[in-house]
């Protein structure tokens, strides 16, 4: 019997189709596609082609190289044709029945490491920290102008995760409004710790996890990998810190490098059981404290922040876009189980 | 005089666009698609490149990495009608990206700014 399945702090509901569901081994990725654009010899986030990209704002680099010079170890540059653009609040207009603004905001590309073909599951431990201190360090930034209300972080890996490049690279984008998915977030974390638990529900969600450990993938001390109750795609995780805070950019050194082993667990996990899918990781954290303490009182309390990786395995279709329901052919306790497993040799 | 290579499959809009920036100055090549301006890169030298993306066989995003692993040194603008191709960071090789206009305004401001004429 298929279960329908809820998202506790967005009410999104999920179909987990067990009478359909298909063996780990089904969702192998295709070998994968050789980028036609690629077999040629030129990448602009590559060493030697910085004059191709914007000015970086942030650099960790070589002591004796310059900015925009070779020598760097991850570089942040402005998007060269940005989505929005920096500038000052800009005032909400009218046309018609209609609202608008105009586009303003922050496009950065945070280019993870100089070598086109490194991944970032395949990035050593403290490389990949620091792409995560970078993350910290651009959030703070940006946050400190408080008409960027959101901040999101998020990585594209493959063309079918949107992703048009393959040189490893995520992207910043900070927006003037608070997005409305982050909203039924907050809000459903509000609700639930106002009328239900009386407690963080994230908090509350991680200490039945760690018990039942059905969905568990993989923990340190500091941060959980699992496969969500109402996960919408086969193989999506969760990683969630085990210290409760609203706001990524309180991470502390130290568990910038728990959640880099975490991160490279899962990702390495999923990189070798599934052949390598494309794949999204988004950030999920509390909008600009200067408006959110405003706006969502308590939400330090009520509101847990938290990375998602979204395996592209299956295709979205009419029905999930037409309804909001997904269908996930693949238990999130079977995809953990075989996830668990990764670590041991198979036979 | 600045010499400038145009790649447009519309053949009225790369007479009008030849027109206009040999009134202003300028050497136009034409060539009407990716293939043909690659040829033309190899065997002549261009002072900028002005290149639509969408046309038949490669596309504008594959002429320009392709340009770029012969002479990166030579500016490029893309020419376009669609604003979707700014998600493809290969276009971060372009040193503008330009929507298509009836008015060549905005192309001929950033030529100047680039090679001057």
């Amino acid at each position: 019997m298929p279960e329908l399945r809820k998202d506790m702090l967005t009410g999104r509901w999920v179909i987990i189709s067990t009478e359909r569901s298909r063996r780990p081994d089904d969702f192998h990725s295709p070998a994968p596609v050789e980028i036609r654009k690629e077999n040629l010899a030129f990448c602009p986030f590559c060493p030697g082609n910085e004059a191709k990209t914007p000015p970086e704002v942030y650099s960790i680099r070589n002591d004796d190289s310059e900015p925009d010079q070779p020598g760097w170890e991850a570089r942040v540059v402005p998007n060269k044709f940005p989505a929005l653009k920096p500038g000052p609040l800009p005032p909400r207009k009218t046309r018609g029945s209609y609202q608008w603004m105009e586009g303003v905001g922050v496009h950065e590309v945070v280019i993870e490491n100089p070598d086109h073909g490194l991944e970032m599951a395949d990035l050593p431990l403290d490389h990949l920290a620091d792409i995560i201190r970078i993350y910290r360090q651009r959030t703070v930034a940006i946050e400190q102008q408080f008409h960027y209300q959101y901040v999101q972080i998020f990585k594209n890996k493959g063309r079918e995760a949107g992703a048009s490049l393959s040189h490893p690279h995520s992207q910043i984008i900070a927006t003037p409004i608070v997005p409305k998915r982050v909203k039924e977030e907050i809000y459903g974390a509000e609700r639930l710790f106002r009328n239900s638990f009386r407690e963080c529900a994230i908090c509350r969600m991680l200490r039945e996890e760690l018990q039942a450990g059905e969905r568990l993938v993989f923990k340190n001390d500091s941060f959980v990998a699992l496969t969500p109750f109402a996960s919408r795609f086969p193989f999506e995780m969760a990683i969630i810190p085990n210290r409760h805070s609203a706001f990524f950019r309180q991470i502390s050194d130290e568990e910038i490098v728990a959640l880099a082993e975490v991160l490279k667990e899962a990702l390495s996990r999923l990189k070798t059981e599934l052949s390598d899918p494309p794949f999204n990781l988004v950030f999920h954290q509390a909008p600009n404290p200067q408006v959110a303490e405003k706006a969502w009182p308590g939400i330090d309390f009520y509101y847990h922040w938290h990375l998602e990786i979204l395996p592209i395995l299956t295709k979205v279709a009419g029905f999930e876009l037409g309804t909001g329901f997904y269908i996930n052919p693949m238990p999130p306790e079977s995809a953990a189980e075989y996830l668990r497993k990764s670590e041991q040799p198979r036979t | 005089m600045k010499k400038i290579l145009l790649i447009e499959d519309d053949l009225a809009l790369s007479l009008l666009y030849e027109e206009e920036l040999k009134n202003d100055g300028y050497s136009v090549v034409v060539a009407h698609d990716a293939d043909s301006a690659l040829e033309l890169v190899k065997n002549e030298p261009f002072d900028l490149i002005v290149t639509d993306i969408r046309m038949p066989g490669k596309d504008g995003i594959e002429l320009i990495a392709n340009v770029m692993g012969l002479r990166k040194d030579i500016p490029i603008i893309i020419n376009t009608a669609y604003q979707s191709y700014k998600d493809d960071f290969m276009t971060w090789a372009a040193d503008a990206y330009i929507i298509k206009s009836s008015s060549l305004d905005e192309l001929k401001a950033k030529i100047k700014e680039l090679i001057g004429n």
